[in-house]
C-alpha cells in the first residue's frame, strides 16, 4: 500500500516552473533518496508535500499518516532562551495521544537525557541535528523528509545521521525521504532514488537507473561518474 | 497613604505593562522590536482624527492601527520586503500626518501619553483589554513561539505561519491602542521591547523568558507611576527611565 503519492506535480515561482512532471509513489518502510545538482527543486519538492507551497497536480499522503521534518538548516539566534525540552514540546500541539515524551525521543537519536535541559543554542551543530530529527519525530510521523545539510554535521566517532535514520526506519517503521548529495549515501540507505533537475530524470532501484548515462544526464559531463569510480 | 483612584491606576498600569512585557518576549523572537514604535506613531493620526472629530480617542488609535497593521502585514507578503523597511516608512507617514493634524498641546499628550490622566471607564477598558491580551498570547504561546523560530517547522507541523503573524499583529495593535495612554506615541514601543530584551539577557529557557518579561514588564510600571506619582513626573518617561535601568544592570548578568 502506497503511504505517499506524487502525480504530475508541478511547481513554479513566478512563472517558471521549478518542478514538471514528477511522478513516484512510495510505500511503507521505502527509503527514498533524492538526488540532483543545487536548485534542481529537491527542496521545493519538500515543501510542496508539506504544503507549504502552492502546486498543481497531486500529493496523496496515506491517510491519518503524519509527516515528521528536517529542515537542512535553521537559522537560530545563539541567545534564544529556550531548552531543548521546550522547544521538543513546541511540537506537540497535536491531539495524538500516542506520542513520545521529551525523554524518549532524545533517547531515540541517541542523546541522553541530561540534554533536556540545555539551552538550545548551546548545542553543537551534531547535537542540534540530532535534536531537530528528535523534533521530528515527538509524535511518531509515519513519512519522514530529511534534508540533509550541505556539509557533514556528525561527531566522529559516532553512529552517522544516516546510521541513526537506518536504525530508526525500522524501529519506528518510518519511510524516509531524504535528499542527499552524496551517493554513497543513497547506495548504502535508500532502496528508492529519484533524480531532479527540475524535471523527474530518472526513478527506481538505485542499483538499476543510477547508471553512468543517467548521472551524467543529472549533473551534466562526468564529473560524478569518477568520483564513484574508486 | 494612596487613594483608591490612585490604586485603580497603578493597577491598569502594572496589567498594561505585563500585557506588553508578554508581547515582547514574542516580538523579540523574531527582531520585529521596532514595530511597536511603528505602530504606536500610526495611532497617531487615528488620535488627532478621533479629537477633531470629538469621538474617543482610544478608538480612533485603534481603527489606524488595524489599517496599520493590515497594510504592513499586506506589503510584507506582497513584496517581501522586511519589516524593518516597512515599519520605517510607516512611522515617518503617520508622525507627519498626526502632527498636522493635531493642535500643539494635543500632540504633546499623544506624544508622551498620561495614565493618571484615565477616566474611570477607561482605567476599565484598559484592565479588560490587558486582560484578554495576556490570555491570548498564553493561550497561543506554543504557536507564536514555533511560528517566530522557524516558519518551516511551524508549517510542518500544519500551522499557518501567515495567519498566525496577522493574529500576533491585531494583538501587538490592541497592546499598542491600550498602552498609548501611558507610553504615548514615543514610548509605548519602550513597554513591549524593554522589559522582554532585559529578560532575554537573564533567562535560559522559554517559561522563565516569558514569566520574567510579564514580571519585569509589571513591576516597572508600577514603580514608574508610583514614582512619577510622588514626585509629580510624567509616569510615561518614568517608566522608561527605570526598566532602561534594570535593562542596562541586566546587561551585566547575561546568562
Amino acid at each position: 500500500m502506497s503511504i505517499l503519492e506524487v502525480k504530475n506535480l508541478k511547481v513554479s515561482y513566478n512563472t517558471s516552473p521549478v518542478l514538471e512532471d514528477i511522478s513516484f509513489s512510495l510505500d511503507k518502510g521505502d527509503a527514498l533518496a533524492v538526488i540532483g545538482p543545487n536548485g534542481s527543486g529537491k527542496t521545493t519538492l519538500f515543501k510542496a508535500i508539506l504544503g507549504a507551497i502552492p502546486y498543481e497536480g497531486e500529493i496523496m499522503v496515506g491517510s491519518g499518516a503524519r509527516i515528521g521534518y528536517v529542515p537542512q538548516k535553521l537559522d537560530l539566534e545563539r541567545d534564544l532562551p529556550i531548552t531543548v525540552r521546550e522547544f521538543l514540546l513546541l511540537r506537540r500541539q497535536s491531539k495524538t495521544p500516542d506520542v513520545h515524551s521529551p525523554a524518549e525521543v532524545l533517547n531515540l537519536v541517541g542523546l541522553k537525557e541530561d540534554f533536556l535541559k540545555k539551552k538550545l543554542g548551546d548545542l553543537s551543530s551534531g547535537e542540534f541535528q540530532r535534536v531537530l530529527v528528535a523534533f521530528a519525530l515527538i509524535d511518531r510521523p509515519e513519512l519522514l523528509l530529511f534534508d540533509e545539510p550541505t556539509a557533514s554535521v556528525d561527531i566522529a566517532g559516532q553512529e552517522t545521521v544516516y546510521e541513526l535514520l537506518n536504525r530508526l526506519q525500522k524501529t519506528e517503521g518510518l519511510t524516509l525521504l531524504l535528499i542527499s548529495h552524496e551517493l554513497s549515501v543513497v547506495y548504502r540507505y535508500a532502496n528508492k532514488v529519484l533524480c531532479l533537475n527540475h524535471a523527474q530524470i530518472c526513478f527506481g532501484v538505485p542499483y538499476e537507473v543510477l547508471t553512468p548515462e543517467e548521472l551524467a544526464k543529472l549533473y551534466g559531463g562526468g564529473k560524478f561518474y569518477q568520483h564513484e569510480a574508486h | 497613604m494612596p487613594d483608591l483612584f490612585s490604586l485603580q491606576i497603578l493597577i491598569a498600569g502594572g496589567l498594561i505593562g505585563a500585557a506588553a512585557g508578554l508581547l515582547g518576549s514574542f516580538a523579540l523572537l523574531r527582531r520585529m522590536a521596532l514595530v511597536g514604535d511603528a505602530l504606536s506613531h500610526v495611532a497617531l493620526p487615528g488620535i488627532a482624527l478621533a479629537l477633531i472629530f470629538n469621538l474617543d480617542p482610544l478608538l480612533g488609535a485603534f481603527v489606524f492601527l488595524l489599517l496599520g497593521t493590515a497594510g504592513i502585514w499586506f506589503i510584507e507578503h506582497k513584496t517581501k520586503l522586511p519589516v524593518d523597511t516597512l515599519v520605517g516608512i510607516f512611522f515617518a507617514l503617520a508622525l507627519a500626518i498626526g502632527a498636522l493634524l493635531a493642535s500643539e498641546e494635543e500632540l504633546l499628550d499623544a506624544l508622551f501619553g498620561d495614565i493618571t490622566k484615565l477616566n474611570q471607564l477607561e482605567i476599565l477598558s484598559a484592565v479588560f483589554i490587558s486582560l484578554a491580551i495576556s490570555l491570548a498570547l498564553i493561550l497561543l504561546s506554543r504557536r507564536f513561539t514555533l511560528t517566530m523560530i522557524s516558519t518551516d517547522l511551524a508549517r510542518s507541523t500544519g500551522l499557518s505561519p501567515h495567519r498566525l503573524e496577522f493574529v500576533f499583529l491585531l494583538i501587538f495593535a490592541l497592546t499598542v491602542a491600550v498602552g498609548i495612554k501611558f507610553g504615548g506615541a514615543l514610548l509605548t514601543g519602550s513597554l513591549v521591547v524593554i522589559p522582554a530584551a532585559t529578560a532575554r539577557n537573564l533567562t535560559r529557557s522559554m517559561n522563565g523568558y516569558l514569566a520574567l518579561s510579564v514580571i519585569l514588564g509589571f513591576a516597572s510600571a508600577v514603580l514608574g507611576i508610583f514614582i512619577s506619582v510622588l514626585y509629580g513626573f510624567a509616569p510615561g518617561p518614568t517608566f522608561v527611565l527605570i526598566s532602561g535601568a534594570i535593562f542596562f544592570l541586566s546587561v551585566f548578568f547575561r546568562r
